[in-house]
């Protein structure tokens, strides 16, 4: 019995170790090309070279744009973490009717190709005379990330054991005490997962930042897809590089402070 | 079903600021782009419009629209099925974890990708994927192949590609449910004789269909709103209907007629969603949905 | 540990929040006394020239602000604003876009030749009846193509057709790519009665197949680069952009003529700063930015005047003789059937 364990456990590691490798192969081909000194992009790679990495960062125009794109992600992750899970509790416990309809409106923009959404924005922007100042950006940012953020709180929402709650009133807890103290701590791993999601959402978000953005305020995206179409070398790996170990640290760095491994169990 | 509708709880009020939201900056500009796709023209520089049905007309007429609007939906559904398939093993294994190291290492892996950027990602799979990319190199020199396999190009590469960026959002989702499943219950079905498989068909499998439902839908409305995807690993071969709006917009200077096809595509989504959200709403014996 | 994590969290809350007010807050430039001039330019190498030289250059000289708006697609946000407040005052964009620009009335039909003296330097084409507003730079689309596959150098556009270059060419998804457009329309004079002849176009497109296809110039770059394709339509400025790299691929210019990839300067109607915006086009045009711009990027220069070193006046087209090879489509005509082209095309090529 030991050994039947054995097999169907390491079929279970070998194909989760192939998703893996499914996964990050292609980051594993970026970081070949990044450090490919060759002026475009090919494989078999001729050699090791950090020239890339140095004209992005001596480039003031990615900078500016790494920097922007991150104080852009940051500001989303608290705007729609908060509102996603406020949404969420709403749905889920405050007994509106057609429940089920305004989550699937509430995930409808993901639903629409973006460059609709950035479209139709900017349209309304420009009419009413607000131009196209960074909050605006935000905004759009904000409304594709919500989405995410409702998503996973509802799902951890769903499988909440409500008897924890009642069981705090019935000690005599103050409604407002039961939600602040055994609610939202309880919910917390949903929300999380959310602001992960819309971070990334946020980072990497393209169509809406091409017609949100201003010149000398684009977003990193923006900047390498304009990049792309002129010059196919190697700078935008090493930029992509980038992203990847500063969202990689600012993961490290949440784990420590907060513990994300407290999101998946109870 | 209940007898008796239960209040509105005043906690229903937190649905505010995401109804502001929503109205600002998505009902109210999609409405506008709605009533474009009615209009002649654009309006804002061009003030003789008229009312008209010129661009559904061209949408129904025409086989060209309608096969986007399939190939889009079936790319979706293919690319959600093989995002779950692979996104759930990897996620019970990560929400089981008990390395605290190891979960952080999984995570980072599972996040990685999504930080490459969507036009890196997709020229990275080119490269792998292409004629002379990784794969058919090594495959020739392997002597697997003659001719190299046609691996992009087609609905297979976009498939290939969209699955990639989308299994960590898949991932993300099932590993907080999963999570939260106790283990008691599956130890329990274990004390009780079943076998590892059988506990998990019967417990796990179940109880973690609230994440499934998540997940697929979440997969499924990215899936066909995708375009530099479809576009840079399906070429001329593989129309969405993402990649027409797009080629409307930036290229045919037609915003009436990307308006019907969005449209069209948000109307076709909607209901899909819903049908699916209350039939596994139905299933999992939920009022709400996950 | 509570504590430990309680601090630690409400410290990068709080640092996080006064970066998103710095963010929101920053301070506008004080501009109230200085002009702007809002405009669109090319990323890439093109971009860097631009700004880093070009750009400031002007802005020195003229005592202005420009501010160049690098994120394309460019027409369909110009379109989004008022005619009164457009969102440029000087578009910089390609022929077809120009055309329709004028159609629709978002730019002028026609530059006052008063306003900007260069004008008259010009050779005939850049500023023909086939161009509304001024073709500043131009270059040639013929082949790129590999030159260690053993292949002989392409010289008519018929080459491309061969059998032995099945599943190894390269054109462009047509509906929103102008060289793929013009090519299309020269299959029909290659294949047909002239570049109107449309059907001889698709019936030639339909022998093309198996065909790659990309949505820019740069994708074409890179598959002959690493030999997805081995033959492609490509404009000479992307392949002499590679030179000095010993890269094995060269371009061929057909002999039935190269058509003509133009970069086109114009006003819009409604712009606020018409004396500034006509400044700008004709500094575009003075011979030294020419020259300046022309060997940064190699595109053919439009002013007579420009003397390119001794490697870029051999290989571009610096002379009335040479210019005379360029071959320019009827854009006004294509834009009006566009839809339907764009329609045909796609179940052509969609195999």
């Amino acid at each position: 019995m030991s050994r039947r364990f054995d097999a169907g456990h390491a079929a279970y590691l070998t194909l989760n170790g192939a998703i893996v490798a499914f996964l990050l192969a292609p980051i594993a081909v970026v970081l070949v090309f990044a450090l490919n000194p060759t002026p475009y992009i090919a494989f078999p790679p001729v050699g090791v070279s950090l020239r890339w990495f140095v004209k992005f960062f001596s480039s003031a125009e990615f900078m500016n744009a790494l920097l922007l794109s991150l104080r852009v992600a940051v500001l989303v992750v608290a705007l729609s973490t908060v509102i996603g899970a406020l949404c969420a509790l709403a749905i889920a416990r405050g007994n509106l009717p057609g429940a089920r309809l305004l989550t699937t409106l509430f995930l409808s923009p993901l639903m629409l190709p973006a460059i609709l959404t950035g479209l139709s924005l900017f349209q309304v922007f420009m009419l009413s005379g607000i131009g196209r100042p960074v909050w605006g950006l935000v905004a759009g940012h904000t409304l594709v990330a919500v989405p995410y953020v409702l998503r996973t709180t509802l799902a951890v929402l769903h499988n909440f054991d409500r008897r924890v709650e009642e069981a705090a009133a019935m000690l005599g807890a103050p409604p407002a005490r039961v939600f602040f103290e055994v609610t939202l701590p309880l919910i917390r791993p949903g929300v999380i997962a959310g602001g992960i999601f819309a971070f990334i959402v946020s980072f990497d978000q393209l169509p809406i930042s091409l017609f949100l953005v201003v010149p000398g305020g684009e977003t990193l995206p923006v900047v390498l897809l304009n990049y792309i179409r002129f010059d196919l070398d190697g700078a935008i790996a090493a930029a992509s590089m980038v992203s990847i170990i500063l969202a990689l640290s600012a993961v490290l760095l949440l784990e420590r402070i907060i513990g994300l491994r407290a999101y998946v169990k109870l | 079903m209940n007898p008796q509708r239960p209040r509105i709880s005043p906690i229903a009020w937190a649905i505010a600021p995401a109804a502001l939201l929503f109205v600002l900056f998505f009902i109210l500009p999609f409405g506008v782009m709605a009533v474009l796709s009615f209009l002649s023209g654009n309006p804002v520089s061009n003030p003789n419009v008229a009312f008209t049905w010129r661009h559904y007309n061209r949408l129904v007429g025409s086989d060209l629209y309608f096969d986007a609007l399939v190939a889009t939906l079936r790319i979706g559904a293919i690319t959600t099925l093989i995002a779950l398939l692979i996104g759930y093993p990897l996620a019970h294994w990560m929400a089981r974890m008990h390395s605290r190291i190891g979960h952080a290492l999984l995570l980072m892996a599972v996040i990685a990708p999504l930080l490459t950027g969507i036009v890196v990602r997709t020229f990275a799979w080119m490269t792998v994927l292409g004629d002379r990319g990784v794969i058919n190199v090594t495959a020739q020199w392997l002597g697997l192949t003659e001719k190299p396999l046609p691996l992009m190009y087609n609905e297979f590469g976009v498939v290939v590609g969209l699955v990639h960026i989308y299994v960590p959002f898949m991932v993300l989702t099932l590993v907080g449910v999963i999570g939260r499943i106790d283990l008691a219950l599956e130890e329990a079905a274990r004390g009780l004789g079943a076998s590892r498989a059988r506990a998990f068909l019967e417990v796990t499998l179940p109880l973690s269909l609230p994440g499934i439902l998540a997940g697929s839908l979440l997969v499924f409305a990215l899936a066909i709103s995708a375009y530099v995807t479809p576009v840079l690993l399906g070429g001329n071969n593989v129309l969405t209907l993402p990649m027409l709006i797009y080629q409307q917009v930036s290229a045919s200077f037609n915003l009436g007629f990307a308006g019907a096809l969005g449209v069209v595509l948000l109307a076709v989504s909607l209901a899909l969603v819903f049908a699916y959200n209350t039939i596994l709403g139905r299933l999992t014996g939920e009022r709400q949905i996950a | 540990m509570i504590r430990k994590s309680h601090i630690s969290r409400r410290s990068v809350l709080k640092s996080a929040g006064a970066a998103a007010i710095a963010t929101i807050a920053a301070p506008a430039i004080l501009r109230a006394q200085t002009a702007i001039l809002r405009t669109t330019a090319w990323g890439g190498k093109w971009g860097e020239v631009m700004k880093g030289q070009v750009i400031p250059a002007f802005e020195k000289e003229f005592k202005c602000k420009v501010e160049t708006d690098s994120a394309f697609p460019y027409y369909p946000k110009l379109q989004a604003t008022p005619k009164n407040a457009p969102l440029y005052d000087v578009l910089h964009t390609n022929t077809s876009e120009q055309w329709q620009a004028v159609v629709e009335g978002l730019v002028e039909p026609k530059l006052d030749a008063k306003a900007i003296p260069n004008l008259a330097d010009m050779y005939a084409y850049a500023v023909s009846d086939k161009i509304c507003g001024v073709s500043a730079f131009t270059s040639a689309i013929g082949f790129g193509y590999r030159t260690d596959k053993g292949l002989a150098a392409p010289t008519s556009w018929k080459d491309l057709a061969d059998p032995k270059f099945a599943g190894v060419r390269g054109t462009y998804v047509i509906p929103v790519n102008s060289l793929g457009q013009m090519h299309l329309m020269m299959l029909g004079k290659i294949y047909g009665k002239g570049l109107t002849d449309l059907d001889a176009a698709y019936k030639a497109l339909e022998q093309l197949k198996p065909i790659k296809t990309y949505d820019f110039t740069g994708g074409m770059e890179k598959a002959l680069l690493s030999a997805e394709v081995n033959i492609g339509v490509l404009h000479d400025s992307g392949i002499y952009r590679y030179d000095g790299q010993n890269q094995p691929i060269a371009f061929a210019a057909p002999s039935e003529g190269v058509l003509s990839l133009e970069q086109v300067w114009n006003i819009t109607p409604g712009t606020k700063v018409r004396e500034l915006a006509n400044a700008y086009i004709d500094y575009i045009l003075r011979p030294d930015v020419q020259k300046t711009l022309a060997e940064a990027v190699w595109y053919s220069p439009s002013n007579r005047r420009v003397k390119l070193d001794a490697k870029y006046d051999a290989k571009l087209y610096n002379t009335e003789a040479k210019v005379a090879q360029l071959i320019q489509v009827d854009w006004k005509w294509y834009n009006e059937r566009k839809d339907d082209i764009d329609a045909r095309v796609t179940r052509i090529l969609k195999g």
